[in-house]
């Protein structure tokens, strides 16, 4: 397909979903949602994870910072400008925390993503009971189309750095980190910089999903906020739609919310096995997920060849 | 030909405690082909990731071009004009040629005339013109090492340090190796060369260190040291 088709149908594609909010069903516009809520979050898991090879698996970090974060100043401020805060915040700390842990590779560096989401979710915890709050509701959220919307132009957003990030120069200089890190520093890629970077985009739109996400439950509680599973599903769903680069997350995450809504309705009892059996397979015979083995079969490219 | 191209002075490395390279002091002259040789574990390899920043000196002082470069981080040193090609060429398997050599000319410097670079780099590497979108993984070891070579020369070197080369090529692939290397100087690029062939390592350059336990033992021109009779002894059993 020609580059300025691809934008046409992009943009259709866009304004059609951004149309929907005005009169589709409460169920519909949930699914619509939790499709895009994890569009941005398994787009910016592919910009650190996918392209640099450090595999996060706490990347619930970011969404659950971010929540805590805007219901701090939940009331303070504007909501909308609450949400774009806690993006910023986010962001600016993860420069910090990420100076330290991204000097660890390989399976440490996995655990030890794992190990900071739970840190900091019992920080929070500790904090909470402390003050004496177990649980902090949201009252007075902005009406579902609204977050249906502000989620729509999160997932657009993220999807969009994603494919920009991949062709652009840094993202080449990420992937030479994921190719070998030792050979991208020699030949003089500034590795530190470019992964502190990464990092920090890659918090940046899941610190804001999580702000959005709260307004949606209602309630503030960090069990929630930070429980890992946000963090295995947007890497499952990265990896099945393939994490290279941007169609794959979104073609990842459309395949897996359906099917999850299909057997959720008919076989609630064999739900996560197959989820779990889906996984297994793809990664023993289509590591390179959905996208990449269409682009191979299709278009005779391998993955990683632009 | 300022004598003071790059100088290393008293320079010492160390693995925690144990040292890998004690008290070396070296001059690389401008335009020279400067050879490292010795056998395994003597240190070469370490002079030269210190020298590409990628281990931290415990003392002594490197300087490029009068500058004091012993605490710069790698890619400023690159920057520079200090090009690395890594023991083992270390290309990019899942790279084409192409994107192994773009992003070779990472620096500032070297960014602004990549499309020169790279339509040299096919020149003087007429084999990466033909496979050129191929995967980098797929290359022979010998292209594989030629690749490294270009990948560094995309970088716009004043030096290129060259560590081992030749590692694991069939004699014949060796020779071409050679060969290129004197044709980079020849073109006007110094070269710092590390390697266990010492033979032939010997005939092509202007000066040469021989490195024992991490201590420089000898120093001289190449032909100096490639009559010794001694380095003769120990190094090509002759």
């Amino acid at each position: 397909m020609k580059n300025s088709l691809k934008l046409v149908l992009a943009v259709v594609l866009c304004v059609f979903l951004a149309g929907v909010a005005g009169f589709a069903d409460e169920y519909i516009l949930g699914i619509g949602f939790t499709i895009f809520m994890y569009i941005a979050l398994a787009q910016s898991w592919v910009v650190l994870s996918g392209l640099t090879g450090y595999i996060s698996l706490g990347h619930v970090v970011f969404f659950g910072s971010g929540a805590y974060v805007f219901i701090l100043i939940w009331g303070l401020v504007p909501v909308w400008l609450g949400v774009f805060c806690s993006g910023i915040v986010v962001g600016l700390v993860s420069l910090i925390v990420g100076y330290p842990v991204l000097r660890v590779r390989g399976p440490y560096f996995v655990i030890l993503s794992f190990g900071l989401a739970e840190l900091v979710k019992n920080l929070v915890l500790i904090n909470e009971a402390r003050m004496y709050v177990s649980m902090r509701p949201v009252f007075g959220a902005p009406a579902l189309y609204q977050l249906y919307t502000a989620m729509l132009l999160l997932a657009i957003i993220a999807t969009g750095l994603t494919y920009w990030i991949r062709r652009s120069r840094f993202g080449a200089g990420l992937r030479s980190i994921r190719e070998d890190e030792e050979a991208a520093e020699t030949i003089g890629v500034p590795v530190a910089k470019l992964k502190l970077l990464a990092f920090a985009i890659s918090g940046v739109i899941p610190a804001m999903v999580g702000a959005i996400f709260i307004m949606r439950s209602g309630i503030f509680q960090s069990g929630d906020a930070f429980t890992p599973i946000v963090s295995f599903t947007m890497v499952t769903m990265a990896i099945i739609g393939g994490s290279d680069d941007a169609p794959g997350p979104f073609l990842g995450v459309v395949f897996l919310v359906l099917l999850q809504e299909l057997l959720w309705v008919n076989w609630p009892e064999v739900y996560m096995i197959i989820l779990g059996i889906l996984l297994l397979g793809f990664v023993l015979f289509i590591p390179n997920g959905i996208y990449g083995w269409l682009s191979e079969k299709y278009f005779g490219n391998k993955k990683n060849v632009t | 030909m300022s004598p003071s191209f790059l100088k290393i002075s008293n320079l010492s490395v160390a693995y925690e405690q144990v040292y890998a390279l004690r008290d070396f002091s070296c001059n690389v002259e401008e335009g020279r082909i400067t050879a490292l040789v010795g056998s395994n574990g003597a240190g070469k390899t370490t002079f030269l990731r210190t020298l590409s920043g990628l281990l931290e000196a415990k003392q002594g002082v490197i300087e490029f071009d009068n500058a004091d470069i012993t605490y710069l981080p790698s890619h400023k040193r690159v920057e520079a004009g200090l090009t690395m090609v890594p023991e083992g060429r270390l290309i990019f398997p899942d790279f084409t040629v192409e994107q192994n050599l773009k992003i070779g000319a990472v620096s500032k410097r070297a960014l602004g005339q990549v499309e020169d670079s790279l339509e040299n780099s096919y020149k003087i590497f007429p084999k990466l013109d033909q496979r050129r979108h191929q995967l980098g993984g797929t290359l022979s070891g010998g292209e594989q090492q030629m690749l490294a070579l270009a990948r560094g020369m995309m970088a716009c070197p004043r030096l290129l340090m060259l560590d081992e080369p030749t590692l694991g090529l069939a004699p014949l692939i060796s020779d071409a190796i050679f060969e290129m290397v004197v044709h980079l100087k020849q073109i006007g690029i110094t070269i710092l060369i590390v390697e266990q062939d010492v033979n032939r390592t010997l005939q092509i350059a202007d000066n040469a260190y021989v490195l024992e336990n991490g201590v420089s033992i000898m120093e001289g021109t190449a032909r100096e040291i490639l009559t010794d009779p001694k380095v003769r002894e120990s190094y090509m059993g002759i």
